[in-house]
């Protein structure tokens, strides 16, 4: 073989590797991008981290493991789960970058466990728990878990001072060890004064952007919903902003006017795209964020989600992978609903379902061909009597219909309130290096 | 030839191994190669986090002799990466060290960075990767004897397991149909920017793998230790 003929193959095989590449971008289940092992075909497990409820099952919050693999003797059915010994108010969870293991976080305690899903999927092992984020932040409520090269950026809700929605971002290194934070910021940058308030983070290493977004504080979302919506002093207490920061420098460079509680954010990652959208959850519109032609980042609203005088309460979104289309979970209604976001200035809402009495979060795969869906929003904020349904719901999508898989009734089960999802799959043909060297 | 041959036959291997990924049920987190939509902000306007220091372990260089990691990752800014000799990921070890050598002639074109910046490549295959070996491969980035560039192996896995948990660096090895381990491995790339100080102040993953940010990063910890 010449050495021509050995480029020649080399750059086959970067070939092949850049098709693979081009369908990889954007996020699997609202990923970090830039984290390894994304799962493209069939995932093996959904993990689904619930709320205890006391006197059901051990009144724990646990991370409850479901088999998803059509392929699986035990397909659609709990094969694990392990509670953490409390009720911390368990809310959401991110992968670290190498996508072993799991940060989870309770917004009541701030407490955050760290399990081991990567040594064997089906059944994840609690590994650490780290109790020191107020102590070493003064924040608290950890919200969103979002992975960075070695190290966790969690977003906060609140405070430990007055529990309020003044909060900021912290930094754990993969081992747990504290290293650094950042407040977000409560005074003005260009005539928009920040708010203070937290909840998503959302990087575009591409451009070296880091958006977050804002929500409430502990004394909002540790209190019954029909109290807080009946109590003006109590409304006025919502994020109305979202932060550009230059992710380098960890510094705020502008401030959008975005009210109504903006949620989630999800970049469109594909090469040439240059932004990213949002949902506000009070007035149920959705924002997208948008840099402008003098490189400036600009949001506007673009579409209304349902009826918005209805308060339906848009709770997640999931983007597709070519990010052309978007999932959205009404929590009021029990509506999902899909966006055509061909043309992101102009999404087109073309189909809704109702999924459930209430439902919550809503992720895809990365082929968009399964749909699953939880119900629980926050423990004082679940709705009551028959229409407290708690489940997980399964759904095949064929580009037209939503059409079910399968369902794990939470409370059948004795499991809890079911909240945020994260997928992961068997390593195929593929051993530690530690068992290939003793092979 | 017969090395090409054998060459040609893991390059075909990883190619297999790919289209097996494909249709399988996970992507071994391969990505695309590093976008910059933006000007990086000036050496010395920011701050680098603190992330974790390095422990202490020793390995062997090109001629077989013992050396303590601590000796190669303090007294000088350092970039740390593991790789494997044998690797043809066009986005894994060759595009690491491609990049290396980009912010190689970067730094030896800064007269203020002149002696205090270092390259450490550390194998991941300590049973392939021999000294012999590594002295082979590092001769081919050896283009300017003023900069240091060290090639590092383990004396076997066991020594290198405890090196790859402290940094996080997570390795898995391909079998084949009968179970038995190829001479594929999967890692995430990552690639460790450390003070003088031996503490790790930058970790960068492909997406972040940006020449020209990086060299910023390497000047931001020379203007900090003055």
């Amino acid at each position: 073989m010449t050495i021509n003929r050995r480029l020649i193959l080399i750059l086959g095989v970067a070939a092949i590797m850049s098709v693979a590449a081009a369908e990889s971008y954007a996020d699997e289940t609202c990923n970090s991008p830039y984290m390894s092992g994304l799962i493209k075909g069939q995932e093996d497990f959904v993990h689904v981290w619930t709320l205890g409820v006391p006197g059901m099952g051990d009144g724990s919050d646990k991370l409850v493991t479901i088999d998803a693999n059509p392929a699986s003797k035990t397909y659609g059915k709990v094969i694990d789960k392990v509670s953490v010994g409390g009720i911390g108010e368990a809310h959401h969870m991110g992968f670290t970058d190498d996508r072993k293991y799991l940060w989870a976080g309770g917004l009541d305690d701030s407490k955050i466990y760290v399990f081991d899903v990567g040594t064997v999927p089906s059944h994840p092992k609690l590994v650490k728990t780290i109790d020191n984020l107020p102590a070493q932040t003064r924040y608290a409520g950890p919200h969103t878990f979002y992975a960075l090269p070695g190290r966790m950026l969690i977003g906060n809700l609140s405070n430990a001072a007055d529990k309020g929605g003044v909060t900021g971002m912290a930094v754990y290194n993969n081992k747990g060890d504290f290293v650094a934070k950042y407040d977000m910021p409560t005074t003005a940058i260009r005539e928009i004064k920040g708010d203070g308030y937290g909840y998503d983070i959302a990087v575009n290493p591409a451009k070296n952007t880091l958006l977050t977004s804002s929500f409430t504080g502990w004394n909002n979302y540790m209190r019954a919903l029909g109290e807080v919506v009946k109590d003006p002093e109590a409304m006025k207490h919502f994020g109305n902003t979202m932060v550009v920061w230059n992710l380098k420098t960890m510094e705020p460079e502008q401030i959008l006017a975005v009210p109504g509680a903006p949620l989630e954010i999800r970049w469109a990652l594909p090469a040439g795209q240059n932004w990213a959208i949002t949902a506000a959850a009070l007035t149920s519109q959705l924002w997208l964020v948008k840099r402008d032609g003098q490189g400036r980042w600009q949001a506007k609203d673009v579409a209304a989600i349902g009826d918005p005088a209805k308060i339906p309460l848009p709770v997640d979104i999931s983007i597709t992978a070519d990010a052309k289309g978007l999932w959205v979970n009404t929590f009021m209604d029990g509506t999902t609903h899909y966006f055509d976001l061909t043309d992101p200035e102009h999404p087109r809402q073309t189909y809704t379902k109702h999924t459930g009495s209430q439902v919550n979060m809503v992720s895809q795969s990365w082929d968009g061909r399964r749909v699953y869906i939880t119900s629980s929003l926050l423990s004082k904020w679940d709705k009551t009597g028959k229409d407290n349904e708690q489940f997980l719901r399964a759904f095949h999508w064929d580009g037209h219909e939503l059409t079910p898989a399968f369902e794990v009734d939470f409370t059948k089960e004795q499991l809890g309130r079911p909240h945020h999802m994260k997928f992961t799959a068997n390593p195929q043909r593929l051993v530690s290096l530690t068992a290939a060297s003793a092979r | 030839m017969r090395g090409a041959v054998a060459a040609g036959a893991v390059a075909a291997g990883a190619v297999l191994s790919l289209a097996g990924v494909a249709g399988g049920t996970e992507d071994p987190g391969k990505a695309a190669a590093p976008r910059m939509e933006f000007i990086p902000p000036p050496a010395g306007s920011y701050r680098l986090e603190r992330i974790q220091p390095v422990t202490d372990a020793v390995f062997l260089d090109g001629n077989g002799r013992a050396v303590r990691l601590s000796a190669l990752t303090q007294g000088k800014i350092t970039l740390l990466t593991f790789f494997y000799t044998y690797c043809v990921d066009p986005l894994g070890c060759p595009f690491a060290h491609t990049t290396l050598a980009d912010l190689r002639d970067r730094v030896t074109g800064d007269r203020s960075l002149a002696g205090r910046v270092r390259f450490v490549s550390v194998s991941l295959d300590p049973t392939h990767d021999t000294p012999a070996a590594l002295a082979s491969y590092g001769r081919g980035f050896a283009v300017d004897p003023t900069f240091e560039w060290r090639f590092l192996t383990a004396r076997g896995v066991p020594e290198l397991l405890p090196v790859l948990d402290d940094f996080g660096q997570d390795v898995s090895v391909d079998i084949d149909e009968h179970g038995r381990a190829t001479r594929t491995l999967h890692h995430m790339l990552k690639m460790f920017l450390i003070d003088a100080r031996g503490e790790v102040r930058e970790i960068y993953t492909l997406a972040f793998l940006q020449p020209q940010v990086m060299f910023n990063d390497i000047k931001t910890l020379a203007l900090e230790a003055g």
